[in-house]
C-alpha cells in the first residue's frame, strides 16, 4: 500500500505573539509538527506495517521544514519531500492545497492520502478536503478509525456525537483526528537511519504548478484582521431531547426567525 | 573537547524524553502498585528501540554511540523512575558479552537482551565478600562437559525475571591460580536456582533486588564468558561502563531537582513575591545548577572516552567520586529549598533525594572508586 501523508510545521502555540492585525508572529518561535499530523503519520505506518508498501511524507514551507520531515523520517516514514519555493510563501489554504496536490500529482502511482484534521496555527481543516477536491478523490474526513481491505478503505468518522462508518475505493484521500490512535515514541533505530536519508527539496518548476494559483498572489483569501468578535448577551433556550430531536427544533427555530 | 550535540543526539533526547512524558508514567503507577516491574517493561523499551545501543546490528544491536545512551538514561534519571536499570543491564550485559563472548555465545545470548525478550543480569556481590575476589563464596566445579554451581549472591537487581545473567563465581579448577573467578552465562530459570524475597529499599522504589541461592545448578562449559580467570575481568569492565551510565541517570535527577526548585520557588509566593526573587533562594538554585552542569560534563568527557575506544575505566571511576556527593547535595538542597514540602512524598523532591542516595552504593561504593583514582594518580608517571 503506498501513502502518502501530508504534514505542517507550525509554531508551538504555547509561546505564541500576535502582531497588531492579529497575525501570528512566526519568527523566532519553535516550531514543531502539527500534533494531529503525527497522528496522520502514525495511522500511514500501522497500515503500513499490517499490509506492507511505503510511505512518504510530504510538507510545504520555508527551508526549516526540513527538521519536522526529518522527525516524520525518524518515526518511520520511507521518504520525504520537501516544497520550498519563495513563490510558495504567503499562500492561503486554496493556494496551498493547490500546491500540495501538485506534489502528489507528481509523486503519483499511490493508494491513500492521509492528513491530520487541521493545524493547530490556523485551525481551518480546508486543505484535506481541498486537496481532495483538486485530485478528484473521495473524501474520508474527521476520522477516529481507519482500516483497509484490498482496495477499501473504510473509515470511523466522528461529528460531535455522531458517529457513522463510511467506505470508499482507493486511491482517496482521510482526514483523522487526534482520537484515531497514539502516535509511537521514535524509536532510536528510525532516529539513526532518517539522518542517513536525503529529502529532496522541490521547487515551482519540479511540481509543474501554474503560477497563478500559488502563494499571495495565487490566494483568493486575504487576511484583514483578526479579532475577537464582541459578545452580546442574550436570552439562553435551554432544548430537551434526543440530539436528533434537539437538532429538529433548533432547525425550526431558525426557519421560525428566517435565519436559514 | 566539543561536547555539541549533534542533531542525532537531540533527536535521541527528544524520543527519550516523550517516552518519559507518556510512557514512564504508567510503568511506575504499576510499579508503585505492584513493588515490581510491570512484567511487559522490556516489550516497551523494545519497541522504542531502545535496547542493543553499542551492539553490532548483526546480533540485533544498533551499533551506535554510549553518548546516546547516557543521553537517553538523563531523561529517566529527570523522573526518578526506577524502570532505567532493567534498561542499563539489557545494554550493558548485551554489550559485555559482545566484548568477550565467543561467536556462539554471543549469536546465542545477545539477540534477546536487545529484543527485550530477556531480562539481563550482572552479579559478583555476595553476603561477605567485598570487593575482593579472592573472597568470592559462590563456586564453580568442574563436572565433565559441565561446572556445578554452588553458593549464593546476594543484591542482584532483575535475579528473578527470565532471561540470562553473568554471574562471576570462583573456579574450584583454577584452585591455588592468583586469578580464580570466572564468569559464567546462566538462564536464570535453571533447575536449583531460587530467589529471596525483594529487599525493601530506601530508594529505587519497586526494585526486585533479591539474592539469589544456586543449589547444585548445572552450567555447559560453553556459556563461559571470556576465559577461565577473567571472571574479575569481566567485571570491572563491565562495571567502568556501567558508573557512567548511573551518573548520566543522577545528572538528571540532579537536573530534575534544579528544575523542580525553580518551578517551586516561582509559585511560592513570600510578602508578596514569587520567593525564587529572594537571593538566599537563588543564591542556593545558581549553586544546585553549577553543580549538576559540572556532573554533565564530566560524564561526557567518560564517554567520549569510551567511544572513542581509549581507556576509560580512572575516568568512569572519577565520575563516581565527582558526581556522587555532588548530586546529593544537590537534591538535599531541593528538599531544604521546598521546606516541609520537600520531606513529602507530595513532590517529586522527595523522591529524587532518595534515588540519588544509591550512587554511592550501587554499582561498586564510592570510596572504592576512590581507591582506584587515588591508586592510579600514585602509580602514574
Amino acid at each position: 500500500m503506498k501513502i502518502i501523508v501530508s504534514i505542517k510545521q507550525v509554531p508551538n502555540v504555547t509561546k505564541v505573539k500576535w502582531d497588531e492585525d492579529g497575525s501570528l508572529i512566526r519568527a523566532g518561535l519553535p516550531t514543531i509538527i502539527n500534533p494531529v499530523d503525527k497522528n496522520a503519520i502514525e495511522a500511514a505506518l500501522q497500515l503500513k506495517e499490517k499490509h506492507g508498501g511505503e510511505v512518504t511524507v510530504v510538507s510545504m514551507g520555508p527551508g526549516q521544514v526540513e527538521s519536522a520531515l526529518r522527525e516524520a523520517l525518524c518515526m518511520g516514514a520511507d521518504k520525504a519531500i520537501q516544497l520550498t519555493d519563495r513563490k510558495f510563501a504567503g499562500a492561503d489554504t486554496w493556494a496551498t492545497s493547490y500546491t500540495i496536490g501538485c506534489a502528489i500529482e507528481k509523486i503519483g502511482d499511490y493508494d491513500l492520502v492521509i492528513t491530520g484534521v487541521e493545524a493547530m496555527d490556523g485551525n481551518t481543516a480546508q486543505v484535506g478536503p481541498q486537496m481532495a477536491e483538486y485530485l478528484k478523490l473521495p473524501l474520508l474526513s474527521y476520522a477516529v478509525g481507519l482500516e483497509a481491505e484490498g482496495n477499501k478503505v473504510r473509515i470511523k468518522q466522528k461529528l460531535g456525537d455522531y458517529e457513522r462508518t463510511l467506505e470508499t475505493e482507493t486511491p482517496a484521500l482521510v482526514t483523522v483526528e487526534k482520537e484515531i490512535n497514539n502516535y509511537r515514541v521514535t524509536p532510536i533505530d528510525k532516529i539513526l537511519e532518517a539522518f542517513e536519508k536525503d529529502i529532496p527539496v522541490w521547487g515551482v518548476d519540479d511540481i509543474g504548478a501554474d503560477l497563478v494559483h500559488l502563494g499571495l498572489k495565487g490566494s483568493p483569501t486575504k487576511l484583514r484582521k483578526v479579532y475577537s468578535p464582541k459578545i452580546e448577551k442574550g436570552q439562553v433556550e435551554m432544548l430537551d431531547g434526543t440530539p436528533e430531536d434537539i437538532a429538529r427544533q433548533v432547525v425550526g427555530k431558525l426557519n421560525d426567525k428566517f435565519l436559514i | 573537547m566539543d561536547f555539541t550535540l549533534s542533531p542525532v543526539n537531540k533527536m535521541v533526547k527528544k524520543a527519550a524524553k516523550d517516552f518519559c512524558e507518556r510512557i514512564v508514567p504508567e510503568i511506575d503507577a504499576y510499579m508503585a502498585e505492584h513493588k515490581d516491574y510491570p512484567p511487559d517493561l522490556m516489550e516497551k523499551f523494545a519497541k522504542a528501540s531502545m535496547l542493543g545501543f553499542d551492539v553490532p546490528k548483526e546480533y540485533g544491536g544498533l551499533e551506535t554511540t554510549n553518548l546516546n545512551l547516557i543521553l537517553l538514561i538523563e531523561e529517566f534519571g529527570k523522573t526518578a523512575s526506577t524502570c532505567f536499570l532493567p534498561l542499563l543491564m539489557n545494554n550493558s550485559v548485551a554489550e559485555t558479552i559482545c566484548h568477550w563472548g565467543s561467536e556462539e555465545v554471543k549469536k546465542k545470548f545477545v539477540p534477546p537482551l536487545c529484543d527485550g525478550s530477556a531480562w539481563a543480569t550482572m552479579a559478583f556481590t555476595e553476603p561477605d565478600t567485598g570487593s575482593d575476589p579472592k573472597m568470592l563464596t559462590t563456586t564453580a566445579q568442574p563436572d565433565g562437559d559441565d561446572f556445578i554451581i554452588n553458593g549464593c549472591k546476594r543484591f542482584i537487581s532483575m535475579a528473578n525475571k527470565p532471561g540470562y545473567g553473568v554471574f562471576i563465581c570462583k573456579d574450584l579448577s583454577l584452585a591455588g591460580e592468583s586469578q580464580d573467578s570466572t564468569a559464567f552465562i546462566i538462564d536464570k530459570s535453571s533447575e536449583g536456582i531460587s530467589f529471596s524475597g525483594h529487599y525493601d529499599l530506601t530508594g529505587l522504589d519497586g526494585a526486585d533486588t533479591c539474592d539469589v541461592y544456586f543449589n547444585n545448578v548445572r552450567v555447559p562449559k560453553e556459556n563461559i564468558l571470556g576465559k577461565q580467570g577473567q571472571g574479575f575481568n569481566v567485571l570491572l569492565r563491565w562495571i567502568s561502563g556501567e558508573r557512567i551510565q548511573q551518573a548520566a541517570g543522577m545528572v538528571g535527577v540532579g537536573q530534575a531537582a534544579v528544575e523542580e526548585s525553580k518551578k517551586y520557588s516561582l509559585q511560592r509566593n513570600v510578602n508578596g513575591m514569587p520567593m525564587g526573587y529572594m537571593q538566599g533562594f537563588y543564591w542556593m538554585l545558581g549553586e544546585m545548577k553549577v553543580k549538576v552542569d559540572a556532573c554533565r560534563l564530566m560524564v561526557y568527557n567518560a564517554v567520549l572516552r569510551q567511544d572513542a575506544g581509549k581507556s576509560f575505566d580512572t575516568a568512569s571511576a572519577e565520575v563516581k567520586v565527582f558526581t556522587t556527593p555532588l548530586i546529593q547535595e544537590v537534591t538535599r538542597m531541593g528538599v531544604q529549598f521546598h521546606g516541609s514540602y520537600g520531606y513529602s512524598k507530595e513532590y517529586l523532591i522527595e523522591k529524587l533525594f532518595r534515588i540519588a542516595m544509591h550512587q554511592g552504593v550501587v554499582a561498586s561504593s564510592l570510596e572504592i572508586n576512590k581507591t582506584i583514582v587515588g591508586m592510579t594518580a600514585l602509580m602514574s608517571k
